[in-house]
């Protein structure tokens, strides 16, 4: 199939999921639509912020490895330019899925106690906040490097080397901002410290994944020459790390809730680990920890290109369910599945391919305007 | 012993040489193949080690050994041994044995990784390394690449091992001798041993005696006498009227508690004893009496104990007439309300204790006035 038939193709997919998605809306209610549209544009963000963290993690260390395969996370990081908007739009949501802003909430003394955080215009003040930081480290992380392949200019590097310390804060504190605002809002009467660490681990565990697996694309097309398994040694090393923090942290806002057993937190779990949420729990603890865990254990597996393609698919279906987990219970009492969903799933699977499309085209394959290109390709275990 | 051969040695001035020796090597001699270099040289640890090692899969083992040791363990202890209601939990909660068992697969999996590193690949303990002692030590450690067939147990051919080597094309051969190592019941070893062990338990004595005594604070166990509990007698802010210990509820008992209402000892004859004489009781009163009365009574009743003299007080004696025609429920009323110098053990002993009690002086009555139709049949003759 030429280029363009397949462009084609894919538009009409997403024009047919839009019209299932504001059809189904109309038909089903609003309230499920946001959340579907919430779920998936946090996926997507995710994953985008979570390979910008790859890259300005890169420029932090200096790590010289990682030239080579840098420009995988770079174009994938364009996911936060692509669902920034989605995240205004979202905006939308807020009457129907957020209790905080109904003004008979403030009789709770609990949301009242928290009014000086969620109220409307200063959601939108730190919503707008956050993607101006996001687009200000975009700009220098990603368009320099970008520009770099045909500038040259070495003073990339050293402000690379600024900004990715920079970004390391930006990003803890964006991220938990929106683990705090999108997802726990949605139930403002609960209380986790932890829960912006959990969603950084499952978002760095599904922004490795994409990487991974868009590597393995570029390998099998032969688009990356001077790349072997050294490089993808360490890609999978640090999803066998991450594996267990991802555990680790689900495991230790578990515990604690568990054992305190105060009504305004453990209410959150109560209503997630009944009925048909419980097996879905089970099935991301499956994919994003236990089997990619074992999986990944013996130290060849770890440059195994069939093996770590699976493995990250799998954590990437860990993550979207991980989202699903936390966002849905607080929609409706029970997971539903039906044409929504299906229209959903559709609209945003083409925007991502035909998108991807584009991304593979953004610059060169690798960063040829790097010093230190050579180094990377030349490093070895 | 000193003339065994460790290995035979062959030189090349360069690292392509030395690498591509190493299959001609091979087909021609068996042997363990070590390469010593002045730097490192990638991809040799591929060529050099045929066998993989074992230590992956012990530490793997290890580490599901230590996992479901620290489960088991953690389910006798909480569940069977001594089992204890926490924060209200069920004894075997999986969720509280969680982060033990995590731990403990640690342990297991890092000493077995440890150890096995040790003993196993690097084949400790052993004193020196013959190849300290090769001459031709001073060129690898600047500009010669040398490749090793090590005897490994088994003797080594050295004219063959020395031909492949050259055939190969090293520019010379070493063979290097085993020094007689200080073997594990060598006397030398034997002292560096037990003088490395005494100079431990000096050092370690010192600084745990020292720590203890510079900063007591320090230990955890003192802070845990430090608790936020209410003691017996102590005053506690919390109750209005400040004391920790609290009355009665006015016009309620203890459950399974009756008032003692009767007023004096010729009021207690009409009460008889409610427990019946089996061996269970009077054990159970033997204990109470050993306890309770012996100090002053004598452990025969007889009013002879060591406590007398110093009290001032003489008890009288259980082994008069008038003591013996005694009814039941008069002992059980100067046990329960006291006479002259004696207190009141009704704080001390329940109800059903002091019944048991009175079963035993009883005991110690007959016992003393002992009657020869007393004397068990088969002992009698």
């Amino acid at each position: 199939m030429s280029k363009f038939g397949a462009s084609r193709l894919l538009i009409s997919g997403m024009v047919l999921g839009l019209v299932g998605m504001l059809a189904s809306g109309w038909g089903f209610g609003w309230e499920r639509f946001w959340g579907n549209w919430l779920l998936w544009t946090l996926f997507l963000l995710t994953i985008g912020l979570g390979c910008l963290f790859i890259v300005g993690l890169e420029h932090v260390v200096g790590a010289k490895w990682s030239v080579p395969v840098r420009r995988i996370p770079e174009r994938l990081s364009g996911l936060v330019l692509l669902m920034s908007p989605a995240l205004l739009l979202a905006l939308l949501s807020l009457q129907y899925l957020y209790p905080w802003t109904r003004p008979e909430s403030l009789e709770n003394p609990l949301i009242a106690g928290k009014a000086a955080w969620l109220n409307v215009p200063f959601f939108v003040i730190r919503l707008l906040i956050c993607i101006v930081l996001w687009l200000i480290s975009y700009r220098i992380l990603v368009t320099g490097s970008f520009r770099q392949d045909w500038q040259r200019d070495l003073r990339f590097n050293v402000r690379a080397r600024r900004m990715g310390p920079a970004y390391m804060v930006i990003f803890g504190i964006t991220i938990s901002i929106v683990a705090f605002d999108w997802i726990s809002g949605l139930e403002p009467t609960w209380y986790s410290d932890i829960f912006g660490v959990y969603l950084f681990a499952g978002t760095f565990l599904a922004a490795l994944a994409a990487t991974s697996l868009l590597l393995i694309h570029q390998l099998a097309n032969r688009r990356l020459a001077g790349v072997g398994p050294d490089h993808v040694y360490n890609l999978g090393g640090f999803m066998f790390a991450f594996t267990v923090f991802w555990g680790y942290i689900g495991f230790a806002q578990f515990l604690l809730m568990w054992y305190a057993n105060l009504p305004e937190e453990v209410f959150w779990y109560k209503e997630r680990l009944e009925g048909l949420w419980l097996p879905i729990i089970l099935v991301v603890a499956a994919f994003h920890f236990f089997v990619p865990f074992l999986a990944l254990i013996p130290r060849d597996a770890k440059s195994n290109l069939r093996r770590l393609a699976w493995v990250s698919m799998l954590m990437l279906t860990a993550h979207w369910f991980d989202l699903y987990w936390m966002i849905m219970p607080a929609v409706g009492k029970s997971p539903q599945f039906g044409w929504m969903e299906l229209s959903f799933a559709f609209f945003f699977v083409c925007l991502t391919l035909l998108w991807i499309r584009r991304a593979l085209a953004q610059g060169a394959d690798m960063p040829i305007g790097d010093p230190f290109l050579k180094e990377g390709l030349e490093f070895r275990l | 012993m000193s003339n065994e051969i460790f290995s035979v040695l062959g030189l090349f001035d360069s690292a392509q040489r030395m690498t591509d020796a190493i299959p001609l090597v091979r087909q021609k001699v068996a042997g363990r193949l070590e390469a010593y270099t002045p730097y490192p040289v990638h991809g040799i640890e591929k060529l050099l080690v045929q066998r993989k090692s074992p230590v992956a899969g012990m530490t793997f083992i290890m580490g599901l050994i230590g996992a479901i040791s620290g489960v088991v363990f953690e389910m006798w202890a909480n569940g069977v041994d001594y089992p204890l209601v926490t924060m209200g939990k069920p004894y075997l909660s999986w969720e509280a044995f969680v982060p033990i068992m995590f731990e403990v697969a640690v342990l297991f999996a890092c000493f077995t990784a440890g150890l096995g590193m040790l003993l196993l690949l690097n084949r400790l303990p052993f004193f020196r390394h013959p190849m300290l002692h090769a001459r031709s030590m001073p060129l690898i450690t600047r500009d010669r690449f040398a490749l090793a067939v090590e005897a490994d147990g088994r003797p080594l051919d050295v004219a063959a091992v020395s031909d492949a080597l050259r055939a190969a094309g090293a520019e010379s051969i070493e063979i290097v001798e085993n020094l007689a190592a200080p073997g594990l019941l060598s006397p030398r070893f034997l002292f560096t041993a037990l003088l490395a062990i005494g100079l431990a338990c000096m050092v370690s004595g010192y600084i745990t005696y020292w720590g203890i005594k510079l900063f007591p604070k320090s230990i955890p166990v003192v802070h845990m006498l430090d608790q936020p509990k209410l003691d017996p007698q102590r005053e506690s802010a919390f109750f209005k009227d400040g004391f920790g210990m609290r009355m009665p509820v006015a016009g309620t008992i203890s459950r399974g508690h009756l008032p003692y209402t009767v007023k004096d000892e010729i009021a207690a004859e009409v009460l008889s004893n409610p427990l019946p004489r089996t061996p269970e009781v009077l054990k159970n009163g033997r204990q109470d009496y050993m306890t309770y009365c012996s100090v002053c009574h004598g452990i025969l009743g007889d009013g002879k104990a060591s406590l007398t003299a110093a009290y001032g007080a003489k008890p009288s004696s259980y082994h008069t007439q008038t003591m013996r025609d005694l009814p039941d429920g008069r002992i059980f009323h100067v046990i329960t309300s006291g006479k002259s110098t004696m207190p009141s053990y009704a704080a001390e002993l329940l109800e059903g204790e002091r019944w048991g009690t009175v079963h035993y002086v009883r005991a110690l009555q007959r016992a003393y006035d002992a009657k020869d139709e007393d004397i068990p049949e088969e002992s009698s003759r």
